[in-house]
């Protein structure tokens, strides 16, 4: 059988008989994989290199005839071993990998590969903090998943302005102008805007005052994430 | 008494529980990282594992899904003796005990031998 190669992420092990190890892997190509991983268990279990988590290797394997296929070899990429230095980082990554393994179909698009990645590299850099993390990763599944605020326009089909201050309306899943309550002014649109345009962690860490933003978007990110699962 | 994997990174600390641990009567497996400690397991079969979560190359949290991703080893109780103080604990505590199986968080430096052995005990007792 033709064997096939892509570069991948391991999103779970689980364990097959004696000496096997099921794996299911993210790949940009492929979508989903399972696939057998033989004579891993244990000793030459994931925490060897290239079925490692937190770790983005290239895969050879078989499609087998079934939805099980064969790993035949793996070769490690990168790994992010910054991530397993800190044990909130740890927690959060194996959370991020359960909710997009939770989340996504057998057959993703290929950028829920790019944004595990992303998550990886942001998990790594210390310098970006888990909070933003947290909600850079909800900000991409919702946009993936086709939930994206409406942050072009208010409630009434006007530009937003610069000048005004807005609530949020669950209903037209847009913002309406409210002068006296408003919560959100143009620094938060503009946030959510980049967050929403698919940038990455990274560079969301960038944007001056993010910590206080963020602070202030988090409940309706929050909100919004319980409106979409 | 029982069968204990022990899984403490600094070796002069490991003797010390070691020894508690065997004066204690329980007979005692010691690993001194992650992968150590899956092979340690599957040598060993233990009734209670006390693990320290801050180590070299893998962390505990690590160790811990691999653990639990063999079925017979998910009932398995697993005491946390960690130099992580509790305040930085506080949301990992939850997460540790219900998606990890961790049965109890303790604090290294403010637990002395005989609180370790009793704990041990009782986790035993109770599984």
């Amino acid at each position: 059988m033709k064997q096939l190669v892509t570069t991948a992420i391991i999103l779970s092990r689980t364990d097959y008989g004696e000496a096997d190890r099921i794996l299911n892997l993210l790949t940009p190509e492929y979508g989903k994989l399972t696939l057998m991983a033989r004579g891993v268990r244990r000793v030459k279990s994931k925490l060897a290199g290239g079925i490692e988590l937190f770790s983005v290797s290239e895969i050879t394997f078989i499609k087998g005839r079934g939805e099980v296929g064969t790993l035949v070899s793996t070769r490690l990429i990168k790994h992010y071993e910054r991530i397993v230095g800190d044990l909130d980082r740890t927690m959060l990554g194996y959370e991020l990998i359960k909710q997009l393994h939770k989340v996504t179909e057998d057959e993703p698009e290929p950028e829920y590969f790019e944004v595990l990645q992303d998550a990886f590299e942001a998990l790594n850099d210390k310098t970006v903090t888990i909070q933003l993390i947290r909600f850079w990763f909800a900000a991409q599944l919702l946009r993936m998943s086709g939930h994206t605020p409406n942050l072009q326009t208010d409630d009434h089909g006007e530009k937003l302005a610069a000048d005004r201050l807005y609530e949020f309306g669950s209903d037209t899943m847009s913002f309406m102008y409210s002068p006296d309550h408003g919560r959100f002014d143009a620094t938060h649109i503009k946030f959510l805007r980049l967050a929403f345009a698919g940038n990455t962690a990274i560079v969301l860490a960038h944007v001056q005052g993010s910590e206080r933003i963020l602070d202030d978007v988090q409940p309706l990110l929050q909100h919004l994430t319980q409106l979409a699962y | 008494m029982a069968n204990v994997l022990l899984i403490e990174p600094d070796a002069v600390l490991a003797r010390t529980y070691m020894q508690a641990l065997q004066h204690a009567g329980h007979t005692v497996a010691c690993a001194h990282d992650a992968q150590g400690a899956i092979s340690a397991s599957d040598e060993t079969q233990p009734d209670i594992v006390v693990l320290e979560l801050q180590m070299a190359t893998h962390n505990g949290i690590e160790f811990l899904h691999e653990f639990r991703s063999y079925p017979e080893w998910q009932q398995i109780p697993v005491l946390v003796n960690t130099n992580i103080p509790p305040t930085t604990m506080i949301a990992a505590k939850a997460v540790l005990a219900r998606d990890l199986g961790v049965v109890q968080c303790l604090y290294k430096p403010r637990t002395s031998l005989e609180q370790l052995l009793r704990v041990v005990k009782q986790q035993v007792n109770a599984a």
